[in-house]
């Protein structure tokens, strides 16, 4: 399965997989996301993991919207290569859990970014939405 | 390093224009995060910041102690247990776990825990 323009992650199924979305962090989104974190570190052309997945869910949300109310309860990152500034990269994911409870949505979000057809980085990230925000 | 070093925290100022600036680096809009008279009228009773950008602190800190070995083979798993707000200083702290691990945990200045969990780098 695959997604249908920007639909509310707490509609999506278990199941549904996201088209492969391909970005390219330039060194300037880097450095925007860093001067943002107040990170002042040199990483050089590195893109440290949480900028590779926080720009990956940027281009995640081409597919998906995230209704107002809902929140980041979770997250798990596993850096598996250095990625760098200018590199072709490709975010896959799907859903891999969704449960409800008492007026929530609890969606967990699977998340692997490759670079030249090998894993970089896979994660999950964990979204609680009110149900009646789906 | 292992999982036994001494790791400095880092200390974070957090103001809504740099939760604005996250939100336009990260095209996360949600106006939880940036518009204070949404946020106002729900349960937070306004604005709070972005997960991820809290988190950007444990990532900074692990990098400091870790190096180049971060980058290519950090571990991270957290839960996001209290929002962090403007005009807070969060602080974020690893102590060892004794198995090459550390606990991590993120607190703000009134010593609630905002995140915790576990960070680790591959063998």
């Amino acid at each position: 399965m695959t997604s249908s323009a920007r639909t509310p992650v707490s509609a999506l199924p278990r199941g549904h997989a996201f088209t492969p979305a391909r970005f390219t962090p330039q060194a300037a989104d880097v450095r925007a996301y860093l001067d943002a974190v107040g990170d002042g570190t040199s990483y050089g052309d590195a893109v440290p993991p949480l900028a590779a997945l926080a720009l990956g869910l940027a281009a995640l949300q081409e597919q998906l919207s995230l209704p107002a109310g809902s929140l980041h309860t979770g997250q798990e990152v596993e850096q598996l290569a250095v990625m760098r500034a200018g590199e072709d990269l490709t975010l896959s994911g799907e859903i891999a859990q969704r449960s409800e409870r008492q007026g929530l949505v609890i969606s967990v979000i699977a998340l692997e970014v490759a670079a030249a057809g090998a894993p970089a980085l896979r994660a999950r990230t964990t979204i609680l939405v009110p149900a009646a925000s789906s | 390093m292992s999982g036994d070093g001494a790791i400095a925290p880092v200390v974070r100022a957090l103001s809504q224009e740099q939760l604005q600036a996250y939100a336009d680096a990260a095209h996360d809009h949600n106006p939880i995060h940036i518009a204070p008279a949404f946020a106002a009228v729900t349960p937070f009773g306004g604005t709070i910041a972005h997960g991820m950008l809290v988190l950007a602190t444990i990532g900074e800190m692990m990098h400091a102690a870790l190096g180049e070995r971060w980058l290519s083979s950090g571990r991270l798993k957290v839960r996001f247990r209290a929002p962090a707000r403007p005009g807070d200083t969060v602080t974020a702290t690893a102590d060892a776990a004794g198995d090459g691990a550390y606990a991590v945990r993120c607190c703000n200045d009134r010593g609630d825990v905002l995140i915790e969990g576990r960070a680790s780098v591959g063998a």
